[in-house]
Protein backbone atom coordinates (compact mmCIF):
# COMPACT_ATOMS: atom_id res chain seq x y z
CA UNK A 1 0.00 0.00 0.00
CA UNK A 2 1.37 3.38 -1.02
CA UNK A 3 0.35 6.89 -0.09
CA UNK A 4 1.40 10.39 0.81
CA UNK A 5 2.36 11.80 4.19
CA UNK A 6 1.21 15.25 5.30
CA UNK A 7 2.56 17.03 8.37
CA UNK A 8 0.29 17.81 11.29
CA UNK A 9 0.67 21.37 12.51
CA UNK A 10 -1.86 22.08 15.28
CA UNK A 11 -4.21 19.12 15.11
CA UNK A 12 -5.16 16.40 12.67
CA UNK A 13 -7.89 18.55 11.13
CA UNK A 14 -5.43 21.17 9.92
CA UNK A 15 -3.63 19.34 7.14
CA UNK A 16 -6.97 17.96 5.97
CA UNK A 17 -8.51 21.41 5.72
CA UNK A 18 -5.41 22.69 3.92
CA UNK A 19 -5.64 19.81 1.53
CA UNK A 20 -9.30 20.60 0.78
CA UNK A 21 -8.53 24.29 0.28
CA UNK A 22 -5.84 23.40 -2.17
CA UNK A 23 -8.22 21.05 -3.95
CA UNK A 24 -10.72 23.87 -4.37
CA UNK A 25 -7.94 26.18 -5.60
CA UNK A 26 -6.73 23.72 -8.16
CA UNK A 27 -10.29 22.99 -9.23
CA UNK A 28 -9.99 19.31 -8.37
CA UNK A 29 -13.49 19.79 -7.00
CA UNK A 30 -15.88 22.74 -6.85
CA UNK A 31 -17.45 22.18 -3.46
CA UNK A 32 -16.86 20.26 -0.27
CA UNK A 33 -19.46 18.40 1.79
CA UNK A 34 -18.15 18.24 5.33
CA UNK A 35 -19.35 18.41 8.95
CA UNK A 36 -19.16 21.89 10.44
CA UNK A 37 -19.75 23.03 13.97
CA UNK A 38 -22.61 25.47 13.69
CA UNK A 39 -21.79 28.90 15.13
CA UNK A 40 -24.57 28.99 17.71
CA UNK A 41 -25.03 26.11 20.08
CA UNK A 42 -22.95 23.01 20.04
CA UNK A 43 -24.28 21.00 17.17
CA UNK A 44 -22.61 19.70 14.07
CA UNK A 45 -24.19 19.76 10.67
CA UNK A 46 -23.33 18.72 7.14
CA UNK A 47 -22.48 21.79 5.12
CA UNK A 48 -21.89 22.07 1.40
CA UNK A 49 -19.11 24.61 1.12
CA UNK A 50 -18.18 26.46 -2.04
CA UNK A 51 -16.45 29.42 -0.46
CA UNK A 52 -13.00 28.34 0.61
CA UNK A 53 -12.79 30.65 3.60
CA UNK A 54 -15.68 28.83 5.27
CA UNK A 55 -13.69 25.62 5.44
CA UNK A 56 -11.99 27.00 8.53
CA UNK A 57 -14.89 25.94 10.76
CA UNK A 58 -15.13 22.49 9.26
CA UNK A 59 -14.43 19.45 11.39
CA UNK A 60 -13.71 16.30 9.40
CA UNK A 61 -14.11 14.18 12.54
CA UNK A 62 -16.97 15.49 14.65
CA UNK A 63 -17.59 13.72 17.97
CA UNK A 64 -21.16 12.77 17.02
CA UNK A 65 -23.17 11.68 14.00
CA UNK A 66 -26.48 13.54 14.10
CA UNK A 67 -27.18 12.87 10.40
CA UNK A 68 -25.60 9.93 8.64
CA UNK A 69 -23.43 11.36 5.84
CA UNK A 70 -24.93 9.13 3.15
CA UNK A 71 -28.28 10.76 3.87
CA UNK A 72 -26.80 14.18 3.27
CA UNK A 73 -25.21 13.02 0.05
CA UNK A 74 -28.44 11.38 -1.01
CA UNK A 75 -30.42 14.57 -0.61
CA UNK A 76 -27.96 16.32 -2.91
CA UNK A 77 -27.72 13.67 -5.60
CA UNK A 78 -30.92 11.68 -5.52
CA UNK A 79 -32.25 13.43 -8.63
CA UNK A 80 -29.16 12.55 -10.64
CA UNK A 81 -25.55 13.48 -11.04
CA UNK A 82 -24.34 16.86 -9.89
CA UNK A 83 -23.10 19.37 -12.45
CA UNK A 84 -20.16 20.32 -10.27
CA UNK A 85 -17.64 18.13 -8.60
CA UNK A 86 -18.13 17.63 -4.88
CA UNK A 87 -15.62 16.23 -2.41
CA UNK A 88 -17.44 14.49 0.45
CA UNK A 89 -15.49 13.81 3.63
CA UNK A 90 -17.16 11.03 5.53
CA UNK A 91 -16.61 8.26 8.01
CA UNK A 92 -16.18 4.78 6.51
CA UNK A 93 -19.70 3.62 7.44
CA UNK A 94 -21.07 6.72 5.74
CA UNK A 95 -19.09 6.01 2.59
CA UNK A 96 -20.29 2.41 2.59
CA UNK A 97 -23.90 3.53 2.98
CA UNK A 98 -23.42 5.99 0.11
CA UNK A 99 -22.14 3.17 -2.11
CA UNK A 100 -25.18 1.05 -1.19
CA UNK A 101 -27.49 3.95 -1.98
CA UNK A 102 -25.81 4.39 -5.35
CA UNK A 103 -26.91 0.83 -6.16
CA UNK A 104 -30.44 1.80 -5.17
CA UNK A 105 -30.26 4.87 -7.36
CA UNK A 106 -30.60 7.23 -4.46
CA UNK A 107 -27.07 8.53 -4.61
CA UNK A 108 -25.21 9.37 -7.78
CA UNK A 109 -21.47 9.08 -7.35
CA UNK A 110 -20.39 10.23 -10.78
CA UNK A 111 -19.17 13.68 -9.82
CA UNK A 112 -18.55 12.87 -6.20
CA UNK A 113 -15.09 12.46 -4.80
CA UNK A 114 -15.43 10.25 -1.76
CA UNK A 115 -12.88 10.85 0.96
CA UNK A 116 -12.97 8.55 3.99
CA UNK A 117 -11.12 9.01 7.22
CA UNK A 118 -9.95 6.64 9.94
CA UNK A 119 -12.76 6.61 12.46
CA UNK A 120 -12.24 6.62 16.22
CA UNK A 121 -16.00 6.11 16.70
CA UNK A 122 -18.55 8.66 17.79
CA UNK A 123 -20.18 9.42 21.12
CA UNK A 124 -23.86 8.74 21.74
CA UNK A 125 -25.79 11.81 20.73
CA UNK A 126 -27.52 11.95 24.10
CA UNK A 127 -24.26 12.01 26.03
CA UNK A 128 -22.92 14.77 23.87
CA UNK A 129 -26.02 16.94 24.09
CA UNK A 130 -26.11 16.65 27.87
CA UNK A 131 -22.55 17.86 28.38
CA UNK A 132 -21.04 19.06 25.13
CA UNK A 133 -17.78 20.36 26.54
CA UNK A 134 -17.01 17.36 28.65
CA UNK A 135 -17.92 15.13 25.76
CA UNK A 136 -15.63 17.04 23.43
CA UNK A 137 -12.71 16.52 25.83
CA UNK A 138 -13.51 12.87 26.06
CA UNK A 139 -13.64 12.58 22.31
CA UNK A 140 -10.32 14.30 21.82
CA UNK A 141 -8.77 11.94 24.26
CA UNK A 142 -10.12 8.99 22.31
CA UNK A 143 -8.82 10.51 19.11
CA UNK A 144 -5.36 10.96 20.54
CA UNK A 145 -5.41 7.43 21.87
CA UNK A 146 -4.35 6.42 18.39
CA UNK A 147 -1.13 8.31 18.95
CA UNK A 148 0.29 6.91 22.17
CA UNK A 149 2.90 9.64 22.51
CA UNK A 150 0.41 12.35 23.16
CA UNK A 151 -2.29 10.37 24.83
CA UNK A 152 -2.72 11.55 28.37
CA UNK A 153 -2.88 7.98 29.49
CA UNK A 154 0.46 7.63 27.79
CA UNK A 155 -0.06 3.99 27.25
CA UNK A 156 0.12 1.89 24.20
CA UNK A 157 -3.47 0.76 24.32
CA UNK A 158 -5.66 2.31 21.74
CA UNK A 159 -8.63 4.26 23.03
CA UNK A 160 -10.59 4.08 19.79
CA UNK A 161 -14.03 2.61 20.21
CA UNK A 162 -13.72 2.63 24.00
CA UNK A 163 -16.76 2.34 26.22
CA UNK A 164 -17.63 6.05 25.87
CA UNK A 165 -18.36 5.58 22.18
CA UNK A 166 -21.62 4.19 20.86
CA UNK A 167 -22.09 0.42 21.10
CA UNK A 168 -22.06 0.23 17.29
CA UNK A 169 -18.63 1.85 17.21
CA UNK A 170 -17.24 -0.36 19.96
CA UNK A 171 -17.66 -3.42 17.76
CA UNK A 172 -17.10 -1.79 14.37
CA UNK A 173 -14.43 -3.68 12.44
CA UNK A 174 -14.72 -1.58 9.29
CA UNK A 175 -13.48 1.76 10.57
CA UNK A 176 -10.96 2.34 7.80
CA UNK A 177 -11.72 3.35 4.24
CA UNK A 178 -9.48 1.07 2.23
CA UNK A 179 -9.82 -2.54 1.10
CA UNK A 180 -8.94 -3.46 4.66
CA UNK A 181 -12.27 -2.02 5.81
CA UNK A 182 -14.16 -3.17 2.70
CA UNK A 183 -14.75 0.46 1.92
CA UNK A 184 -14.62 2.01 -1.49
CA UNK A 185 -13.74 5.64 -1.09
CA UNK A 186 -11.59 7.34 -3.71
CA UNK A 187 -9.11 8.58 -1.17
CA UNK A 188 -8.57 7.53 2.41
CA UNK A 189 -7.10 9.65 5.18
CA UNK A 190 -5.19 7.59 7.72
CA UNK A 191 -4.46 8.85 11.21
CA UNK A 192 -3.67 5.58 12.95
CA UNK A 193 -0.03 4.84 13.56
CA UNK A 194 1.21 8.30 12.68
CA UNK A 195 2.37 9.21 16.16
CA UNK A 196 0.28 12.35 15.86
CA UNK A 197 2.84 14.09 13.68
CA UNK A 198 1.52 13.16 10.27
CA UNK A 199 -1.55 12.03 8.44
CA UNK A 200 -1.59 9.59 5.56
CA UNK A 201 -3.32 10.08 2.23
CA UNK A 202 -4.06 6.75 0.60
CA UNK A 203 -5.56 6.74 -2.89
CA UNK A 204 -7.86 3.75 -3.40
CA UNK A 205 -8.33 4.04 -7.16
CA UNK A 206 -7.46 6.05 -10.27
CA UNK A 207 -9.79 8.87 -9.31
CA UNK A 208 -7.93 9.28 -6.04
CA UNK A 209 -4.54 9.07 -7.72
CA UNK A 210 -5.38 11.62 -10.38
CA UNK A 211 -6.52 14.17 -7.82
CA UNK A 212 -3.33 13.77 -5.83
CA UNK A 213 -1.43 14.16 -9.09
CA UNK A 214 -3.27 17.34 -9.95
CA UNK A 215 -2.30 18.71 -6.56
CA UNK A 216 1.34 17.68 -7.04
CA UNK A 217 1.18 15.32 -4.10
CA UNK A 218 3.32 12.26 -4.58
CA UNK A 219 1.84 9.09 -3.17
CA UNK A 220 4.83 6.79 -3.16
CA UNK A 221 5.49 6.46 0.57
CA UNK A 222 5.01 3.15 2.32
CA UNK A 223 1.87 2.94 4.44
CA UNK A 224 3.11 0.00 6.48
CA UNK A 225 2.86 1.75 9.83
CA UNK A 226 -0.72 2.68 9.22
CA UNK A 227 -1.61 -0.73 7.92
CA UNK A 228 -0.06 -2.47 10.89
CA UNK A 229 -2.00 -0.39 13.42
CA UNK A 230 -5.22 -0.68 11.49
CA UNK A 231 -4.92 -4.46 11.32
CA UNK A 232 -4.10 -4.71 15.01
CA UNK A 233 -7.14 -2.71 16.00
CA UNK A 234 -9.30 -4.60 13.57
CA UNK A 235 -8.42 -7.89 15.22
CA UNK A 236 -9.34 -6.48 18.63
CA UNK A 237 -12.69 -5.32 17.29
CA UNK A 238 -13.51 -8.57 15.56
CA UNK A 239 -12.97 -10.40 18.79
CA UNK A 240 -15.05 -7.91 20.72
CA UNK A 241 -17.84 -8.08 18.17
CA UNK A 242 -17.99 -11.85 18.53
CA UNK A 243 -18.21 -11.63 22.29
CA UNK A 244 -20.86 -8.93 22.21
CA UNK A 245 -22.99 -10.79 19.69
CA UNK A 246 -22.69 -13.98 21.71
CA UNK A 247 -24.17 -12.10 24.66
CA UNK A 248 -26.77 -10.35 22.53
CA UNK A 249 -28.09 -13.70 21.31
CA UNK A 250 -29.31 -14.57 24.78
CA UNK A 251 -31.04 -11.28 25.04
CA UNK A 252 -32.93 -11.32 21.76
CA UNK A 253 -33.46 -14.86 20.57
CA UNK A 254 -36.90 -16.38 20.85
CA UNK A 255 -40.26 -14.68 20.71
CA UNK A 256 -40.49 -13.80 24.38
CA UNK A 257 -37.05 -12.20 24.43
CA UNK A 258 -37.78 -10.31 21.25
CA UNK A 259 -41.03 -8.94 22.57
CA UNK A 260 -39.21 -8.01 25.74
CA UNK A 261 -36.43 -6.15 23.97
CA UNK A 262 -38.89 -4.19 21.86
CA UNK A 263 -41.45 -3.74 24.61
CA UNK A 264 -40.49 -0.12 25.09
CA UNK A 265 -40.77 0.68 21.41
CA UNK A 266 -43.23 3.50 20.85
CA UNK A 267 -43.51 2.89 17.12
CA UNK A 268 -42.15 6.32 16.28
CA UNK A 269 -40.14 4.98 13.32
CA UNK A 270 -37.25 7.28 14.14
CA UNK A 271 -34.89 4.37 13.60
CA UNK A 272 -36.18 4.02 10.08
CA UNK A 273 -35.98 7.73 9.30
CA UNK A 274 -32.43 8.00 10.59
CA UNK A 275 -31.25 4.88 8.79
CA UNK A 276 -29.33 5.81 5.66
CA UNK A 277 -30.24 2.55 3.99
CA UNK A 278 -34.02 2.33 4.38
CA UNK A 279 -34.63 3.18 0.77
CA UNK A 280 -38.32 2.79 0.00
CA UNK A 281 -39.85 6.06 -1.11
CA UNK A 282 -43.11 4.88 0.38
CA UNK A 283 -42.58 2.79 3.48
CA UNK A 284 -44.94 -0.16 3.76
CA UNK A 285 -45.28 0.44 7.47
CA UNK A 286 -46.56 3.93 6.93
CA UNK A 287 -48.80 3.01 4.05
CA UNK A 288 -52.54 2.41 3.88
CA UNK A 289 -51.74 -1.30 4.16
CA UNK A 290 -51.15 -0.84 7.88
CA UNK A 291 -54.40 1.01 8.50
CA UNK A 292 -56.98 -1.53 9.51
CA UNK A 293 -60.66 -1.36 10.37
CA UNK A 294 -61.57 -1.59 14.05
CA UNK A 295 -63.08 -5.03 13.50
CA UNK A 296 -59.64 -6.36 12.75
CA UNK A 297 -58.33 -5.23 16.12
CA UNK A 298 -61.41 -6.40 17.95
CA UNK A 299 -61.06 -9.81 16.36
CA UNK A 300 -57.44 -10.06 17.44
CA UNK A 301 -58.28 -8.85 20.93
CA UNK A 302 -60.98 -11.47 21.13
CA UNK A 303 -58.83 -14.41 20.18
CA UNK A 304 -55.92 -13.29 22.37
CA UNK A 305 -57.97 -11.92 25.22
CA UNK A 306 -56.31 -8.50 24.81
CA UNK A 307 -54.30 -6.57 22.24
CA UNK A 308 -51.59 -4.09 23.07
CA UNK A 309 -51.50 -0.72 21.30
CA UNK A 310 -49.84 0.30 19.14
CA UNK A 311 -49.67 -3.23 17.75
CA UNK A 312 -47.50 -4.70 15.00
CA UNK A 313 -44.27 -3.30 16.41
CA UNK A 314 -42.43 -6.52 15.79
CA UNK A 315 -43.77 -6.71 12.26
CA UNK A 316 -42.23 -3.31 11.65
CA UNK A 317 -38.80 -4.35 12.92
CA UNK A 318 -38.69 -7.79 11.35
CA UNK A 319 -40.11 -6.44 8.12
CA UNK A 320 -37.51 -3.74 7.99
CA UNK A 321 -34.83 -6.36 8.54
CA UNK A 322 -36.01 -8.40 5.58
CA UNK A 323 -36.00 -5.25 3.48
CA UNK A 324 -32.70 -3.72 4.33
CA UNK A 325 -30.49 -5.99 6.40
CA UNK A 326 -28.48 -7.00 3.33
CA UNK A 327 -27.32 -3.41 3.03
CA UNK A 328 -27.10 -2.48 6.72
CA UNK A 329 -23.68 -0.94 7.32
CA UNK A 330 -23.88 -1.14 11.11
CA UNK A 331 -23.51 2.61 11.45
CA UNK A 332 -25.56 2.92 14.64
CA UNK A 333 -27.64 5.85 13.40
CA UNK A 334 -30.88 4.07 14.24
CA UNK A 335 -29.86 3.54 17.85
CA UNK A 336 -28.77 7.14 18.24
CA UNK A 337 -32.19 8.22 17.03
CA UNK A 338 -34.21 5.94 19.28
CA UNK A 339 -35.89 7.93 22.07
CA UNK A 340 -36.47 4.73 24.06
CA UNK A 341 -32.86 3.55 24.20
CA UNK A 342 -33.58 0.29 22.45
CA UNK A 343 -30.50 -1.54 21.15
CA UNK A 344 -31.79 -1.29 17.60
CA UNK A 345 -28.44 -1.02 15.84
CA UNK A 346 -26.97 -3.92 17.74
CA UNK A 347 -29.92 -6.14 16.92
CA UNK A 348 -30.04 -5.05 13.30
CA UNK A 349 -26.31 -5.53 12.83
CA UNK A 350 -26.49 -8.97 14.35
CA UNK A 351 -29.24 -9.98 11.96
CA UNK A 352 -27.51 -8.19 9.10
CA UNK A 353 -24.29 -10.14 9.60
CA UNK A 354 -26.20 -13.37 9.09
CA UNK A 355 -28.21 -12.07 6.13
CA UNK A 356 -25.06 -10.80 4.46
CA UNK A 357 -23.19 -14.00 5.20
CA UNK A 358 -25.89 -15.97 3.43
CA UNK A 359 -25.13 -14.21 0.16
CA UNK A 360 -21.49 -13.58 0.87
CA UNK A 361 -22.23 -9.92 0.44
CA UNK A 362 -20.48 -7.01 2.09
CA UNK A 363 -22.42 -3.77 1.73
CA UNK A 364 -20.48 -0.81 0.43
CA UNK A 365 -17.52 -2.89 -0.62
CA UNK A 366 -17.93 -2.49 -4.33
CA UNK A 367 -20.26 -0.19 -6.25
CA UNK A 368 -20.17 -2.52 -9.24
CA UNK A 369 -21.29 -5.58 -7.30
CA UNK A 370 -25.07 -6.00 -7.75
CA UNK A 371 -27.43 -6.19 -4.78
CA UNK A 372 -28.01 -9.81 -3.82
CA UNK A 373 -31.77 -9.71 -4.37
CA UNK A 374 -31.36 -8.44 -7.90
CA UNK A 375 -29.42 -11.42 -9.13
CA UNK A 376 -29.75 -15.19 -8.80
CA UNK A 377 -28.21 -18.46 -9.84
CA UNK A 378 -30.32 -21.22 -11.27
CA UNK A 379 -28.72 -23.78 -9.04
CA UNK A 380 -28.74 -22.51 -5.45
CA UNK A 381 -30.62 -22.45 -2.15
CA UNK A 382 -32.22 -25.81 -2.72
CA UNK A 383 -32.18 -26.24 1.04
CA UNK A 384 -35.08 -23.78 1.36
CA UNK A 385 -37.25 -25.66 -1.16
CA UNK A 386 -39.61 -28.40 -0.02
CA UNK B 1 -62.77 -36.42 23.10
CA UNK B 2 -60.77 -33.23 22.71
CA UNK B 3 -60.97 -31.51 19.34
CA UNK B 4 -58.00 -32.34 17.22
CA UNK B 5 -55.76 -29.37 16.43
CA UNK B 6 -56.66 -28.15 12.93
CA UNK B 7 -53.78 -26.02 11.61
CA UNK B 8 -54.45 -22.82 9.76
CA UNK B 9 -52.06 -22.33 6.88
CA UNK B 10 -51.86 -19.29 4.65
CA UNK B 11 -50.86 -20.15 1.10
CA UNK B 12 -49.54 -17.60 -1.35
CA UNK B 13 -50.03 -19.38 -4.66
CA UNK B 14 -48.84 -18.12 -7.99
CA UNK B 15 -51.64 -17.67 -10.46
CA UNK B 16 -50.04 -19.50 -13.37
CA UNK B 17 -48.86 -22.73 -11.81
CA UNK B 18 -49.72 -23.55 -8.24
CA UNK B 19 -53.12 -21.91 -8.25
CA UNK B 20 -53.97 -23.88 -11.36
CA UNK B 21 -52.69 -27.02 -9.64
CA UNK B 22 -54.91 -26.28 -6.64
CA UNK B 23 -57.82 -25.88 -8.99
CA UNK B 24 -57.00 -29.15 -10.67
CA UNK B 25 -56.68 -30.94 -7.35
CA UNK B 26 -60.11 -29.59 -6.47
CA UNK B 27 -61.84 -30.56 -9.70
CA UNK B 28 -60.17 -33.97 -9.52
CA UNK B 29 -61.65 -34.33 -6.04
CA UNK B 30 -58.30 -35.20 -4.48
CA UNK B 31 -58.67 -35.53 -0.73
CA UNK B 32 -56.64 -33.24 1.49
CA UNK B 33 -56.95 -31.42 4.81
CA UNK B 34 -58.96 -28.19 4.69
CA UNK B 35 -56.09 -26.26 6.26
CA UNK B 36 -55.09 -23.91 3.48
CA UNK B 37 -56.38 -20.34 3.11
CA UNK B 38 -55.37 -19.43 -0.40
CA UNK B 39 -54.16 -16.02 -1.51
CA UNK B 40 -53.66 -15.83 -5.23
CA UNK B 41 -50.67 -13.79 -6.39
CA UNK B 42 -49.53 -13.16 -9.94
CA UNK B 43 -46.10 -14.65 -9.31
CA UNK B 44 -44.16 -16.08 -6.37
CA UNK B 45 -41.87 -13.06 -6.71
CA UNK B 46 -44.81 -10.84 -5.75
CA UNK B 47 -44.62 -12.18 -2.21
CA UNK B 48 -42.72 -9.59 -0.22
CA UNK B 49 -41.30 -11.27 2.91
CA UNK B 50 -43.34 -8.77 4.90
CA UNK B 51 -46.52 -10.47 3.73
CA UNK B 52 -45.26 -13.81 4.99
CA UNK B 53 -44.18 -12.22 8.26
CA UNK B 54 -47.52 -10.58 8.66
CA UNK B 55 -49.35 -13.89 8.37
CA UNK B 56 -46.81 -15.57 10.64
CA UNK B 57 -46.87 -12.92 13.38
CA UNK B 58 -50.64 -12.76 13.28
CA UNK B 59 -50.69 -16.39 14.19
CA UNK B 60 -50.92 -18.45 11.01
CA UNK B 61 -49.72 -21.90 12.03
CA UNK B 62 -47.90 -22.19 8.74
CA UNK B 63 -47.23 -20.10 5.64
CA UNK B 64 -46.75 -21.66 2.24
CA UNK B 65 -45.29 -19.79 -0.71
CA UNK B 66 -45.67 -21.78 -3.89
CA UNK B 67 -45.06 -21.10 -7.55
CA UNK B 68 -43.93 -22.56 -10.84
CA UNK B 69 -40.90 -24.83 -11.02
CA UNK B 70 -37.62 -23.00 -11.63
CA UNK B 71 -37.37 -22.32 -15.34
CA UNK B 72 -41.16 -22.36 -15.76
CA UNK B 73 -42.08 -19.00 -14.25
CA UNK B 74 -44.55 -17.11 -16.42
CA UNK B 75 -42.31 -14.08 -16.04
CA UNK B 76 -39.20 -16.18 -16.68
CA UNK B 77 -37.19 -15.58 -13.54
CA UNK B 78 -39.61 -14.47 -10.85
CA UNK B 79 -39.30 -17.64 -8.84
CA UNK B 80 -35.49 -17.45 -8.76
CA UNK B 81 -35.82 -14.06 -7.08
CA UNK B 82 -38.56 -15.43 -4.83
CA UNK B 83 -36.20 -18.18 -3.67
CA UNK B 84 -33.51 -15.67 -2.70
CA UNK B 85 -36.00 -13.58 -0.77
CA UNK B 86 -37.36 -16.62 0.96
CA UNK B 87 -33.85 -17.72 1.93
CA UNK B 88 -33.24 -14.25 3.38
CA UNK B 89 -36.52 -14.33 5.29
CA UNK B 90 -35.68 -17.74 6.73
CA UNK B 91 -32.29 -16.50 7.80
CA UNK B 92 -33.77 -13.50 9.62
CA UNK B 93 -36.31 -15.72 11.35
CA UNK B 94 -33.71 -18.28 12.35
CA UNK B 95 -31.22 -15.69 13.55
CA UNK B 96 -33.84 -14.40 15.94
CA UNK B 97 -34.65 -17.88 17.17
CA UNK B 98 -38.16 -17.99 15.74
CA UNK B 99 -39.72 -21.06 14.23
CA UNK B 100 -38.74 -21.06 10.56
CA UNK B 101 -40.15 -24.57 10.21
CA UNK B 102 -43.54 -22.96 9.89
CA UNK B 103 -42.57 -21.34 6.60
CA UNK B 104 -42.35 -23.36 3.41
CA UNK B 105 -41.47 -22.73 -0.21
CA UNK B 106 -42.56 -25.27 -2.82
CA UNK B 107 -42.71 -25.48 -6.59
CA UNK B 108 -45.87 -27.00 -7.98
CA UNK B 109 -46.58 -26.95 -11.73
CA UNK B 110 -50.00 -26.30 -13.25
CA UNK B 111 -50.60 -29.95 -14.12
CA UNK B 112 -49.41 -31.32 -10.77
CA UNK B 113 -52.70 -31.75 -8.92
CA UNK B 114 -51.42 -34.77 -6.98
CA UNK B 115 -48.24 -32.94 -6.01
CA UNK B 116 -50.37 -30.11 -4.67
CA UNK B 117 -52.34 -32.60 -2.64
CA UNK B 118 -49.13 -34.12 -1.32
CA UNK B 119 -47.50 -30.80 -0.40
CA UNK B 120 -50.57 -29.58 1.46
CA UNK B 121 -51.03 -32.87 3.29
CA UNK B 122 -47.41 -33.17 4.33
CA UNK B 123 -47.07 -29.55 5.39
CA UNK B 124 -50.27 -29.85 7.41
CA UNK B 125 -48.96 -32.98 9.14
CA UNK B 126 -45.71 -31.23 9.94
CA UNK B 127 -47.56 -28.26 11.42
CA UNK B 128 -49.75 -30.59 13.44
CA UNK B 129 -46.64 -31.94 15.08
CA UNK B 130 -45.37 -28.42 15.77
CA UNK B 131 -48.70 -27.47 17.30
CA UNK B 132 -50.35 -24.09 17.45
CA UNK B 133 -48.32 -21.01 16.53
CA UNK B 134 -47.47 -19.38 19.90
CA UNK B 135 -47.88 -15.92 18.28
CA UNK B 136 -51.63 -16.44 18.47
CA UNK B 137 -51.65 -15.83 22.19
CA UNK B 138 -49.18 -12.95 22.36
CA UNK B 139 -51.04 -9.82 23.24
CA UNK B 140 -48.28 -7.57 21.88
CA UNK B 141 -48.60 -8.83 18.34
S1 LIG C 1 -19.93 2.43 12.97
FE1 LIG C 1 -18.92 3.91 14.34
S2 LIG C 1 -16.77 3.35 14.29
FE2 LIG C 1 -17.70 2.33 12.54
S3 LIG C 1 -17.31 3.76 10.87
FE3 LIG C 1 -19.38 4.19 11.72
S4 LIG C 1 -19.07 5.81 13.22
FE4 LIG C 1 -17.06 4.92 12.76
S1 LIG D 1 -30.28 -0.35 10.43
FE1 LIG D 1 -29.21 1.04 11.86
S2 LIG D 1 -27.09 0.30 11.83
FE2 LIG D 1 -28.08 -0.56 9.99
S3 LIG D 1 -27.65 0.94 8.33
FE3 LIG D 1 -29.65 1.48 9.25
S4 LIG D 1 -29.15 3.03 10.81
FE4 LIG D 1 -27.23 1.98 10.30
S1 LIG E 1 -36.73 4.61 17.16
FE1 LIG E 1 -36.90 3.21 18.92
S2 LIG E 1 -38.96 3.60 19.75
FE2 LIG E 1 -38.92 4.50 17.68
S3 LIG E 1 -39.71 2.84 16.34
FE3 LIG E 1 -37.46 2.64 16.35
S4 LIG E 1 -37.05 1.15 18.03
FE4 LIG E 1 -39.15 1.89 18.30
S1 LIG F 1 -45.49 -16.95 -12.47
FE1 LIG F 1 -45.45 -18.73 -11.20
S2 LIG F 1 -43.66 -18.33 -10.03
FE2 LIG F 1 -43.60 -16.64 -11.40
Amino acid sequence: MKGAILKVTENVANPIINFLEKGLDKKCFDAVLIPVKVPVGNSFAWVLIQNKSLLEDANPLPPVMPVQGAKALSSITRMGKTNKKIAAIMRPCEVRAAVELSKLEQVNLENIFLISIDCPGVLPLKDYLERPEEAMDKFNEILLGACPERSRRAQNDIEWGNESTRPACQVCDKFVGTDLGFCQSDLHIGILGTKDKNIFLIPNNEKGKSILNKMDIEAEKSMDNWEKKAKELMEVRKKKKKEVQERLKFKVMGIDNLLDVFSNCINCHNCRSACPICYCRQCYFESEKMKLPSDDYLMRAKSKGALRFLPDTLLFHLGRMTHMSLSCVGCGACEDACPMSIDVAQIFSFVADNSQGLFNYIPGKNAEEPLSLRIYKEDEFHEVET
Amino acid sequence: MKDEFAPKIVGFLCNWCTYAAADLAGTSKLKMPPSLAVIRVMCSSRVDPVLVLRAFLRGADGVLVAGCHPGDCHYEKGNYYARRRFALLKSVIETLGLDSERLQLSWIGASEGPRFQQVVTEFTDKIKKLGQNPMQKKTSL
